[in-house]
C-alpha cells in the first residue's frame, strides 16, 4: 500500500511538471509548424512571464488587495500581455529580417535574442534567486498519517487544470476560428496559402504571441509551484520543454503535449526510483533514442522536412 | 615571422609592460576576485566589502610601507570557466596580490594560474580541502576547511540521535566534498544512512526528491551546496509535510534564503565560522562598517577583511612586495586580525579554525546552538 502511495506521488509530481512542460513545449512546436525554425528565446519569453508576474502579484500587494482571485487573474494578465508584446518584439526583430535566408541565420539571431533577454533581466532585476510567494497553499492528503503519507496540493491541482483549459482552447482555436485554420494553412504550405491571399505575416506574429501567452502561463504557475525565480531559469526550463516537443512529434500540438507528459513522468521516476543524479541522463537519452528509432517523434508526421 | 614587424610589436609591448610595471610600483594592487553578480552575489558581497574596509583602514593609517593599497575588482560568477578568465586577466595586470576566489570550485581552476604565474592568493571563504593539497606554495587561506567543518556537523547530528539521515549534495567541489564529509563522521559513529544522493544546481523542482525524503522516513537531512537549492528544497518539504530537520554548511546561511524558504527556514541548522562581529575587540570595527551602511555580520566579511590585512602585514615583515617573500613572511609570523590570530602550516591552511553550529530563524537571524 506505502509502495503504491509512492507510486503515486512521483506521478503527480512528474505529471504536474510535465504539464508545465507541455505549455512551454506548445511555443517551439507552434513556430516550428508554421515557419519550421526553432525559437530559441522561447525559453526567456517564459521566464519574462514568471518575473512579469511576481512584479503585478508585489504591485497588487503594496496596493493593499489581498483578495487571491484578483491577484491571480491581474498577475496572469499582465505576464500574458508582455510575454506576448515580447514574442511579437522577438519575431519582429529577431526572426522576420532574416526569413527565408539560410537555415542558421535565424537560429544564430534566437540565440543571440535568448542572450541578451537573459542579461537585460539580469541587469533590471539583480542576478539573485527571488521569492516567489506561494499564494495557493495546502491540498488533501491520503494514507494514514504514521506512514507515508501521499500529497495532493491545490497548486499541482491548479497546474493541471489551467493547463487542461489552456490545451482546451488552443485545440478549439486552431481547429475552429478562422485565424486558426489560416495557422493550418500556412504550416502546410506557406508559399500557396500567400497566394491565396492569407496574410502569412499576421499568422506567423500570432504563432509567436500564442506561444508566448502560454509561456506566461506556465512561468505564473511554476513560479508559484517552485517558489523562486531567477534570470536564468528560462533556460533549463526552454531546453526540457524543446526536447518534451521533439519527443512528442514537434510540430505537433498534442505531441507537445504528450512529450511534456512523458518528460515529467520519467524525470520523477528516474529521481524517485534510481537517483536524482541521473534524471538529465534519463531525459535526454530518451531524447537521442526517439531521435534515432523514430525521428519524427512520437506523434509527428513523417513527411515534415524542414530543417 | 622574424620579421621587423615582430620585432616592434614586441618592443611596443615590452615598454607597455615596463610602463604597468612602474605604475604598479607607486601603489600595491590588491586583486579581489568573487561573484559579484549570479546565484551566490550575496556573499560576493560580504567579500567585497570587507576587503574595501581593509584597504581603506590601511590605507588610512599610512598604507603598506609609506605606499597605498588599490583594490582592482573582479567578477567570477562562482563560475570555474569565468574564474580562469579572471585569473588571465589578473595576471595581464600585473597584479600580484589576490583575495578570492569565493566558492571552491572557481578557487582551484584560478589558484593554477596563479601559482604559476607567482601571484598570492588569500581565499576568504573555499573550504575545499583539495584547494591547499597540491603543495602549492602561493595558496593561503582565512577560513576553515570542509574537513573541519563536516566533523562539526555530522557529530552534532550524531549527538541529537537520529533514527535515519539523508544526505543530500549539489555535485560540486565545494558540496559533495562536505557532504562526504558529514557521510563519513556518521558512519563513524555508527548512524544510519538512509541516502546520499546529488541534485543538479539550478534545478528547481525537487517534488521527487521530498517524496523520497519522505518515504525514507528520515529524521535529519545534510544538504551540501548553496542557498537556492536548499531554499527550495525546505519550502517544497513544508509543502509536502516532511517532518525532518535539515542542516548545511556556511554556503547556505544568508538572508537570502529567507527570501526563497520564507517560514520554512525557522529551525534550519547551519554551520558558520563564529560570529566574529560579536567579538568585543572587533567592535570599533563593526561600527566602521555600520557608519558606511554595511553588515559585517556575514561569514565572510570579516574573513576577507583578515586576508587583505596578512597580505598587507605581510609585505611588511618581509619588506618586500615579492609574493614569494610574503608567503614566507605569512607562514613564519604570527598575525594579530579580526579573526583571531593566525597561524599558517606549510600547506597554508589556518593551524587553528572552529565552525559553530548556528540554528537559523525564518527572520533571517541565528542563535548558536552549543
Amino acid at each position: 500500500m506505502q509502495d503504491l502511495l509512492y507510486f503515486f506521488q512521483q506521478l503527480i509530481n512528474g505529471l504536474t511538471i510535465g504539464s508545465a512542460y507541455a505549455l512551454i513545449a506548445i511555443g517551439y512546436t507552434m513556430v516550428y509548424g508554421i515557419i519550421g525554425m526553432i525559437n530559441f528565446a522561447h525559453g526567456e519569453i517564459y521566464m519574462i512571464g514568471a518575473y512579469t508576474a511576481l512584479i503585478a502579484i508585489t504591485g497588487l500587494a503594496t496596493l493593499g488587495i489581498a483578495w487571491l482571485p484578483v491577484i491571480l487573474i491581474v498577475a496572469l494578465i499582465c505576464a500574458m500581455i508582455v510575454s506576448s508584446t515580447m514574442g511579437w518584439a522577438v519575431e519582429r526583430v529577431a526572426y522576420r529580417p532574416v526569413r527565408g535566408r539560410h537555415r542558421l541565420i535565424p537560429l544564430i539571431s534566437a540565440i543571440g535574442m535568448s542572450i541578451f533577454l537573459q542579461n537585460y533581466v539580469h541587469l533590471a532585476q539583480g542576478s539573485r534567486n527571488i521569492g516567489f510567494p506561494a499564494l495557493i497553499d495546502g491540498g488533501f492528503q491520503f494514507g494514514s498519517a504514521d506512514s507515508f503519507q501521499m500529497s495532493l496540493s491545490y497548486m499541482q491541482i491548479t497546474i493541471f487544470i489551467t493547463t487542461l483549459i489552456c490545451m482546451t482552447l488552443l485545440s478549439l482555436f486552431i481547429s475552429r476560428s478562422r485565424t486558426g485554420r489560416a495557422c493550418r494553412a500556412v504550416s502546410q504550405d506557406i508559399g500557396m496559402a500567400n497566394l491565396l491571399g492569407i496574410d502569412t505575416n499576421r499568422i506567423i506574429s500570432a504563432t509567436f504571441v500564442i506561444g508566448a501567452a502560454l509561456a506566461a502561463v506556465a512561468g505564473l504557475l511554476l513560479g508559484m509551484y517552485y517558489g523562486s525565480i531567477d534570470p536564468l531559469f528560462g533556460f533549463i526550463a526552454g531546453l526540457k520543454a524543446f526536447t518534451a516537443a521533439v519527443l512528442g512529434g514537434i510540430g505537433s500540438i498534442p505531441g507537445a503535449m504528450l512529450g511534456g507528459l512523458i518528460l515529467g513522468v520519467s524525470e520523477s521516476m528516474t529521481s524517485g526510483y534510481l537517483s536524482g543524479e541521473y534524471k538529465d541522463v534519463v531525459s535526454f537519452g530518451l531524447l537521442i533514442l526517439i531521435l534515432l528509432f523514430k525521428p519524427t517523434g512520437l506523434l509527428g508526421k513523417p513527411e515534415v522536412e524542414k530543417i | 615571422m622574424r620579421t621587423p614587424v615582430k620585432k616592434l610589436v614586441t618592443a611596443v609591448s615590452t615598454s607597455i609592460a615596463l610602463l604597468g610595471a612602474g605604475h604598479a610600483a607607486a601603489e600595491i594592487q590588491i586583486g579581489i576576485a568573487g561573484p559579484m553578480t549570479g546565484p551566490v552575489a550575496q556573499y560576493g558581497d560580504m567579500q567585497f566589502s570587507g576587503a574595501r574596509m581593509a584597504i581603506e583602514q590601511i590605507n588610512a593609517n599610512g598604507g603598506v610601507n609609506g605606499e597605498k593599497l588599490v583594490g582592482v575588482e573582479y567578477d567570477d560568477v562562482c563560475d570555474p570557466k569565468q574564474a580562469v578568465t579572471v585569473a588571465n586577466s589578473l595576471v595581464n595586470d600585473g597584479v600580484r596580490f589576490v583575495i578570492g576566489h569565493l566558492c571552491s570550485s572557481s578557487t582551484q581552476p584560478a589558484s593554477d594560474i596563479y601559482e604559476d604565474e607567482g601571484i598570492l592568493m588569500v581565499t576568504p571563504a573555499s573550504t575545499s580541502p583539495e584547494i591547499t593539497e597540491r603543495g602549492y606554495e602561493l595558496v593561503f587561506r582565512t577560513i576553515g576547511l570542509d574537513s573541519m567543518q563536516g566533523p562539526v556537523a555530522g557529530n552534532y547530528i550524531a549527538s541529537l540521535n537520529p533514527k535515519r539521515v539523508a544526505i543530500v549534495h549539489d555535485k560540486q567541489q565545494y558540496g559533495e566534498g562536505i557532504a562526504t564529509a558529514v557521510r563519513d563522521t556518521l558512519k563513524g559513529q555508527g548512524v544510519e544512512i538512509a541516502m546520499f544522493e546529488g541534485i543538479t544546481a539550478g534545478d528547481k523542482d525537487f517534488s521527487s526528491l521530498v517524496t523520497k525524503l519522505k518515504q525514507a522516513d528520515v529524521d535529519y537531512v545534510y544538504y551540501g551546496g548553496y542557498h537556492p537549492e536548499l531554499g527550495l528544497i525546505l519550502r517544497q518539504a513544508r509543502q509536502a509535510d516532511l517532518n525532518a530537520t535539515f542542516m548545511g554548511p556556511e554556503g547556505v546561511g544568508n538572508k537570502d534564503i529567507n527570501t526563497i524558504a520564507g517560514e520554512a527556514a525557522e529551525g534550519l541548522l547551519v554551520t558558520l565560522p563564529p560570529s566574529f562581529d560579536q567579538k568585543a575587540e572587533n567592535q570599533k570595527l563593526v561600527s566602521a562598517f555600520e557608519a558606511k551602511g554595511e553588515d559585517p555580520s556575514g561569514p565572510f566579511v570579516l574573513t576577507s577583511y583578515a586576508a587583505v590585512q596578512l597580505i598587507a602585514e605581510g609585505i611588511e615583515k618581509a619588506d618586500s612586495t615579492d609574493p614569494f617573500d610574503v608567503a614566507q613572511a605569512l607562514r613564519s609570523n604570527s598575525f594579530q586580525t579580526p579573526i583571531g590570530t593566525v597561524e599558517y602550516d606549510k600547506a597554508g591552511d589556518m593551524k587553528a579554525f572552529e565552525f559553530v553550529v548556528y540554528e537559523w530563524h525564518s527572520d533571517g537571524s541565528k542563535t548558536p546552538v552549543k
